[in-house]
This record gives structure tokens, C-alpha cells and sequence, in this order.
């Protein structure tokens, strides 16, 4: 039985009016702004950084382009409705939910097939290359293994293509792994001698992460297509910097990742050409999704920001290689104007621009890396820097392992400005004199001794 | 050749571009969107043919709106330290 006081009570609470003015603009006024975020560095106060033992008085310059760029925001912009309503299941057939996110879906396809002159139905969306790399690699060889036993890799390839080709070895299949000449460059003669009549996949990165050196994909094209073998290309760091044409270069199969041209991380795409058509095992097995080559949900908002990259790259290109040209040039020449002994690993004619790899003689790369704290850069590849041998791309091209051992992996992108190149130098060219300063080795090159002739005693 | 009022138009939207420039809180974002401006309307001074006109015109403006949105986003997570190159910079 409702009192009054309850009945009142009961259409307050149900009536829209009061309750809309609890929710008042002046309400919302009142309210304090947002908190910052939660520091994730290790501390900040009065202004300074410090995190594992480093204390600097600010976020350092990016100067790792190969490791990771950062989000357009113009790619923001485009992931963004995808998270918050836009939020469906691509593979739902039944509801606007999934109708929009699948047509968002195949729009960012459609893009990426552009940026490689490609057709939209032979891309299919995974994780990343590393994935891509795999499903190539192993995917191709074990649908063939009937009758192809061989695969042609390079010593400079990234490491998840030398690892799955590890892994096939295991399987039986024979592995050649062609050294290159000391610019970085493949033998284009050595590559031709090597197919067998059992070989079934090249593959040949397009753009080293380590050393920026391009190899000759045209050439390399059209040696597999006379040979009639498939020719697989990681184009992680080649997408949107250099111009692809998968017709013109007789690719077959083709890894891209979307985080090294301003996408987001966790985000790939394998191209596998139709006509002739390259047949492969998929490696995920489950629903049947992207044709049943890689099944799983198609992350939608991902997908879409490497659309939306891929986008924005296929109009800068130009724009963005001219500026990045000019900024490497202005690093190589600032630093060769105050420093001897700087060598640059890789072949200069063939390279991307935006990868310069420094070896500085006479001086010690992690001491070097630990005095450059304003600068982010990296010395050998993400990949690898956690052990301390020297890089086994930098000892593919026949570099002393002193020189090996002081690499500086310079990485300059679309946001790069001068300003940032200046203070590089500036920091680099300190940090390398202040070590030279101590090194005795130095001291002995300067009194004229040749180091190589020392006999070093014997423990 | 573009009419006076067009001139004005597109004078317009550059100081537009450039001032939500300034309003984003990462210095990298916020030098590539002034220098992109510039240039990109740089690049674009010659064009005669109306439609060509029109349409550099309209991507102008939704990058407009693309800017200002994100000039937002970007001030919502901003971190609390600055880059190295701001900390220097009077």
C-alpha cells in the first residue's frame, strides 16, 4: 500500500524533468577537469623523467623509426568512431553492427591493395608481419611438400623468417641461406644458381629494418618468374616509403605491418597473388575467415587505421621521401663534419633514406647508447639487443666486430623536424668525442700506430 | 584565377589549419601539421582549373576538422613531462 511520501518518491524518480535537471550544465560545470593521467614512468617530478636509473629532463627525441612510428592522427581520427559506437563484429551478417564494420572492413582492404597495385581480394588481414612472414614461409612450403623441398632466404632477413625456415629444417625441408656482398646488396647471380627444380619459395625482404638497404625486386622478380618459383618479399619497412608494384616486381607473396607507416601496433596484412594463383596451408585454423586463410575476428578498428594509413601514405609518399631525404642527408654531413671515423653500414645508393646505420670507430656502442639519453634511437634491432652479440645483419656484411659492436641505428620519419636532427647531432657528436677522449685505442691511432699490427698478449 | 572573395576563402582556411595547429600539445604533431599547412598550400598556388580548386579546397577543409578533433584528443592524454625539445625552447 503506497503512502504519499512513497508516491512522491516513486514519480520523482520516474519523471525525465527531475531527473534532468540533477544532470544540469551547471552541474557539469562544477565538476573538476579530468585528472592526468597516471604516470607511467617512474617518477616525474619538478620536471625531470627518471626510469631505470636515467633521469632526463624530458621525453627524448624519436629517432627509431624501423622499431615503431607513431599514430597519424588522421589514422586516430579514422580508428576512433570504431571503438567507441561503431563497435560490431565485422562477420555478423544479421545487423547494422556488422553490415558497417564489415563495409569499413573491406574499404581499408581496398586501400591497402591501392598502395601495392594490387587486387583488394588478395589481401588478407592478420596480426602483423611477423604473422604474415609465417604463413608465407611455412604456409606455402608445407601445401607443396609433396613436391617442393627447398627454400632461398637471405642471411640479412628479419628474424621470423629465419626462425620459421629454422623451424622447416626441422620438418626435412633443405634451407639455403645466400650471403650478401658487403653494400648489403643480394648476388643477383649466386640467388639465380641457387634454385633447384625442387625449390619452392624466395624470399628476399624488400627493405632491411637494420641497415635500410633496398634490394633489387625487379631483378629478383623476374629471376623467380623464368625460374617459376614463388617470390616472397617482407615489405614491413618498404610500404609507403618506396613504390611497390607487385606486378612489375613478380611478387607472389607479400608481409606488411601496419605499425611502421603511422598505424596502429598488432596489425598486418599478407598479400598472395591470384593469377597464377599461389596456393597455401593456413597456419590459424577456426571459422574461415579472410577466405580460410587466416581465421579469427577481423579486428575492425585496427584494420581500418592501416586503411587509413595506407591512405595517407599513398599521397605523401613523395612529400614525406623528398623531406626525409634532405633530413638524412643533413645528419650524415653534420656528423661527418665534426667526426673522423664514421662509417655507414650499408650500401648508400640502395637505401631507404630514413634508416642511416653509423658504425663510429674507437668507441663502445652501449656506453655510447647509455650517454644519449635525450635521443631514442637503437643500436642493432629491437629484436635482437637484448643479448650482447653484435647484430647478425651487420656480421652478414663482413663488419668488424669492433665496428659491429658501436652501430647506431638512426631511424628519421614523417614528423622528424630539423631542430630534432640538429640536437642528434649535437648530442651524438659530444657523447662520441667525451669516449674517444678516454679510449686509449684512440690515442694510440693518433700517435700513428696501426691498431690491427698490436699483438695482444696472450692469457 | 581565383576572385578576391575565393583568395580571401582560402587565406582563411590556412590561418584556421595553423591556428588549431598550435593547439596540439606534442611537439611532433604540431610541427608537421603547421609545416604540412604551408606547404601544402604551397604546392597548390598554381592551380588554374576551378574543380581542382575546389576540390584541394574541400580536403583543406576536412583536414580542418580531422585537426580539430584530434587537437582535442591529444590535449586529454597529454603526458606530463614535454620533449627534450620543448624543455630547451623559451
Amino acid at each position: 500500500m503506497a503512502t504519499a511520501a512513497a508516491s512522491r518518491l516513486l514519480r520523482r524518480a520516474l519523471n525525465p524533468a527531475v531527473a534532468r535537471r540533477r544532470f544540469s550544465t551547471a552541474a557539469v560545470a562544477a565538476e573538476t577537469p579530468p585528472s592526468p593521467l597516471p604516470s607511467a614512468t617512474g617518477e616525474e617530478e619538478a620536471g625531470m623523467v627518471s626510469m631505470k636509473g636515467v633521469r632526463i629532463s624530458g621525453r627524448p627525441l624519436y629517432l627509431d623509426m624501423q622499431a615503431t612510428t607513431p599514430v597519424d592522427p588522421r589514422v586516430l581520427d579514422a580508428m576512433l568512431p570504431f571503438y567507441l559506437s561503431r563497435f560490431g563484429n565485422p562477420h555478423s551478417r544479421t545487423h547494422l553492427y556488422g553490415w558497417e564494420s564489415e563495409s569499413a572492413v573491406e574499404a581499408a582492404r581496398a586501400s591497402v591493395a591501392a598502395l601495392v597495385a594490387a587486387d583488394p581480394k588478395e589481401i588478407f588481414f592478420t596480426s602483423g608481419a611477423t604473422e604474415s612472414n609465417n604463413i608465407s614461409v611455412k604456409g606455402l612450403m608445407r601445401f607443396h611438400r609433396a613436391r617442393k623441398h627447398h627454400v632461398i632466404t637471405t642471411q640479412t632477413e628479419h628474424k621470423c623468417v629465419l626462425d620459421s625456415c629454422r623451424h622447416l629444417q626441422q620438418e626435412g625441408f633443405e634451407i639455403t641461406y645466400l650471403p650478401v656482398r658487403p653494400d648489403g646488396l643480394v648476388d643477383l647471380g649466386h640467388l639465380a644458381d641457387a634454385i633447384r627444380p625442387d625449390t619452392g619459395l624466395v624470399s628476399v625482404m624488400a627493405v632491411n629494418n637494420e641497415i635500410g638497404v633496398v634490394q633489387p625486386l625487379e631483378e629478383i622478380g623476374r629471376i623467380c618468374r623464368e625460374k617459376g618459383v614463388v617470390f616472397h618479399t617482407d615489405a614491413a619497412q618498404a610500404l609507403g616509403k618506396i613504390p611497390i608494384d607487385v606486378e612489375k616486381m613478380g611478387i607472389g607473396l607479400m608481409s606488411l605491418s601496419g605499425h611502421k607507416i603511422y598505424g596502429p601496433k598488432g596489425v598486418g596484412a599478407l598479400y598472395v597473388r591470384r593469377r597464377p594463383r599461389v596456393r597455401i596451408e593456413p597456419q590459424m585454423n577456426g571459422g574461415g575467415q579472410e577466405r580460410g586463410i587466416r581465421s579469427g575476428t577481423v579486428p575492425t578498428p585496427l584494420v581500418v587505421g592501416m586503411g587509413a594509413a595506407c591512405d595517407i601514405a599513398m599521397k605523401e609518399m613523395n612529400y614525406d621521401g623528398r623531406r626525409i631525404s634532405a633530413l638524412q642527408e643533413r645528419l650524415l654531413n653534420g656528423i661527418r663534419a665534426k667526426l673522423d671515423g664514421v662509417v655507414v653500414n650499408g650500401s648508400m645508393e640502395h637505401r631507404y633514406p630514413g634508416n642511416l646505420n653509423l658504425s663510429f670507430a674507437y668507441v663502445e656502442g652501449e656506453s655510447l647508447l647509455m650517454g644519449l639519453k635525450e635521443v631514442a634511437v637503437s643500436s642493432g634491432s629491437a629484436c635482437t639487443s637484448a643479448s650482447l652479440e653484435p647484430s647478425y645483419v651487420l656480421r652478414a656484411l663482413g663488419v668488424d666486430e669492433d665496428m659491429a659492436h658501436t652501430s647506431i641505428r638512426f631511424g628519421i620519419g614523417r614528423f622528424t623536424t630539423e631542430a630534432e636532427i640538429d640536437k642528434a647531432i649535437e648530442l651524438t657528436v659530444g657523447q662520441v668525442e667525451k669516449l674517444r677522449e678516454m679510449s686509449p685505442l684512440y690515442e694510440m691511432v693518433k700517435e700513428g700506430i696501426d691498431i690491427k699490427s698490436i699483438q695482444w698478449a696472450q692469457h | 584565377m581565383a576572385s578576391s572573395a575565393a583568395r580571401a576563402e582560402v587565406l582563411s582556411l590556412l590561418r584556421s589549419l595553423l591556428r588549431t595547429a598550435t593547439k596540439f600539445s606534442d611537439y611532433n604533431i604540431r610541427e608537421y601539421a603547421k609545416r604540412r599547412a604551408i606547404d601544402g598550400f604551397r604546392d597548390n598556388r598554381g592551380l588554374t582549373d576551378p574543380s581542382s580548386i575546389a576540390a584541394a579546397f574541400a580536403d583543406g577543409k576536412s583536414q580542418l576538422e580531422v585537426a580539430k578533433r584530434q587537437a582535442v584528443v591529444y590535449s586529454l592524454y597529454a603526458p606530463r613531462i614535454k620533449s627534450v625539445m620543448e624543455a630547451e625552447s623559451p
